[in-house]
């Protein structure tokens, strides 16, 4: 039996494996669910096996559908037998990744069922039965806490890599559900890459050398470079170096970039503006060096040094 | 092929202020501007119609002011502009939003598509685009990063969707929002500028399209915001290496060391 009034992960695959931030939902969910069981969903093909991966996460249940069709399914075709499933067994809340496929899946569902949804969530807890949703709005200058005090479920997407998943023991007991998926002609994929993301590499790393506007010199950069290789760094930006040749939109760190949550990020000449703060909080260990001691990076990191970026790679260099 | 483009005017800085007193935001002084995504989008329909005939409308909801914006849109080339401007529509969230800009495409009628940018830049929602695709029951292409026509009332259209791209075929009408990697917007010169001084510009109220009034301003927005906040996010013990680099070099290699980082 599936319960009713559960805290519910959508699952979500990236290539053959589950998308981290559906593991990091499902460590965020059992830490604040209380006495509310926590399920995830997984809509796979009939080859697929998410439910092992899942399983080490420790949710309550897993509520599994297969059928050939999820494979390229539209979005409108999965939110159909997402909204009929949460019309059924009626959770309380509905939590997706704030991914691509869970930003464009997740308001179909909610306009289905007329509820609310947020938007990119950095956070969530539990106030009685409400859900508090925590989200930053005017490029994470503001931070506003959203509730939907009339309607079921309560929905959010949440950002990738705003929390650690961690396995968890636990019995996952498994339900599965009958899938009736009628194919969309009108949306039919005819073809998928997988890109080799330096997203994905950056937002996964478990090192980070991040380079500001203190380090926007070529040799700073290139010196960077190879110390990000010694120590098994990826290299990352702060806004204004995505201006440069060499980096794009997707090595930034913060807002309209990516969200890390490394072992260790070292920032050179980063001054640390709020969106890029937000976007590193949740780093282990945080080493800055910049010119300017007051600059906000400095409080918001466990070592600093003030000083030129470009001496301490020297410095490093030598002795790496 | 008819194309409405959804469009929004955000604040023209996300530099905003809060009223020390009331917690609220501070939005007075801040000039309106279009929602940069919302560009990409009326570029991507601009090109459309280039390609394959037909006309580009603009669509959206707000005060008075947003004429300006639409303007901004008819001078890179829409045909005409449509503003839902309503006491009623005020407190709107995304559901309601996107329920109402539904009926508006509804009263325009015979639109075969309807683009939106892949999210405006205040809110980061993404949400209206899908909503507006579920209530007209159309299938819908998010985040695409290509538009190309086909025969036969289709569209070639590449997703970007971070791990992996896609390209779906889409049958027409259908709903399709726009990433930045799409197109260059085009300059509006000044000849363009003129011109659209001279394109309809008509504005709706709650009036003159058919809605349930449950469904719309506050009423129809399930969403409550309960507070808004500054961020502080929590400060660190920020311990000063030695000042000599050689001497902090060392240093910081000891901690990596001790942690287990090297």
């Amino acid at each position: 039996m599936i319960s009713k009034e559960g805290l519910w992960i959508v699952a979500e695959f990236e290539g053959t494996r589950i998308a981290p931030v559906t593991l990091q939902l499902l460590t965020k969910a059992r830490a604040i669910a209380g006495s509310r069981p926590v399920a995830a969903v997984l809509m796979e093909t009939p080859e697929a096996d998410g439910e092992e991966t899942l399983a080490q996460y420790g949710p309550d249940e897993i509520i599994v559908l297969q059928a050939e069709g999820f494979k390229d399914a539209s979005d409108r075709a999965l939110a159909a037998q997402l909204t009929q499933l949460i019309q059924a067994h009626q959770p309380n809340a509905v939590l997706f990744g704030a991914t691509p496929a869970g930003r464009s899946l997740a308001p179909r569902v909610q306009d289905q069922l007329a509820t609310g949804l947020t938007a990119d969530c950095l956070d969530f807890y539990y106030e009685e039965n409400e859900l508090v949703q925590v989200k930053p709005s005017y490029g994470d200058n503001v931070m506003c806490e959203i509730v939907c005090p009339d309607r079921r479920p309560q929905m959010a997407s949440v950002r990738p890599n705003t929390f650690a998943a961690q396995k968890a023991q636990g019995a996952a007991r498994i339900e599965r559900v009958p899938v009736s998926l009628t194919p969309d002609d009108s949306c039919v994929v005819q073809h998928t890459a997988l890109k080799i993301a330096a997203t994905t590499s950056l937002s996964g790393a478990r090192k980070i050398i991040a380079l500001g506007r203190g380090a926007n010199k070529d040799a700073v950069v290139a010196g960077a470079r190879q110390l990000a290789e010694k120590l098994g760094a990826s290299v990352g930006v702060s806004r204004p170096l995505t201006d440069r040749p060499d980096f794009t939109a997707e090595q930034q760190i913060g807002q309209s970039g990516v969200t890390v949550s490394p072992d260790l990020i070292l920032n050179l000449g980063v001054s640390g503006a709020v969106q890029y703060q937000v976007g590193m909080s949740g780093s282990k260990l945080v080493i800055s060096a910049n010119r300017d001691p007051k600059a906000p990076i400095m409080a918001q990191s466990d070592y600093t040094w003030t000083g030129d970026a470009g001496a301490l790679v020297a410095a490093l260099q030598e002795l790496l | 092929m008819k194309i409405v483009v959804c469009i929004k005017q955000v604040p023209g800085s996300n530099r905003v202020k809060f009223d020390p007193i009331t917690h609220n935001l501070v939005r007075e002084g801040l000039a309106g501007r279009m929602n940069p995504f919302d560009e990409n989008a009326i570029e991507a329909a601009v090109r459309l119609r280039e390609q394959v005939g037909g006309e580009v409308i603009l669509l959206s909801m707000g005060p008075d002011a947003t004429k300006e914006t639409l303007h901004d849109g008819l001078a890179m080339g829409a045909d005409a502009a449509y503003l839902l401007s309503a006491r009623a529509f005020a407190g709107s969230d995304t559901l309601a939003t996107g329920y109402i800009l539904a009926q508006a495409i509804r009263q325009i009628g015979g639109v075969d598509l309807t683009l939106f940018g892949r999210q405006a830049v205040d809110a980061d929602t993404g949400q209206v685009g899908p909503i507006v695709a579920t209530e007209l029951d159309l299938p819908q292409a998010t985040f695409a990063s290509k538009i190309q026509p086909l025969a036969a009332g289709r569209l070639a259209v590449e997703r970007d969707l971070g791990a992996v791209t896609q390209t779906v075929q889409l049958t027409l009408p259908a709903v399709v929002t726009v990433r930045a990697e799409a197109n260059r917007p085009r300059y509006e010169s000044p000849i363009a500028i003129q011109q659209s001084l001279h394109k309809p510009l008509t504005t709706w109220t709650d009036q003159d399209l058919t809605l349930d009034a449950s469904r719309i301003g506050q009423a129809g927005s399930p969403t409550v915001v309960r507070k808004v906040f500054a961020p502080t996010p929590p400060t660190r013990a920020a311990k000063p290496l030695p000042e000599d680099p050689k001497a902090a070099a060392k240093a910081l290699l000891d901690i990596l060391q001790a942690q287990g980082l090297l």
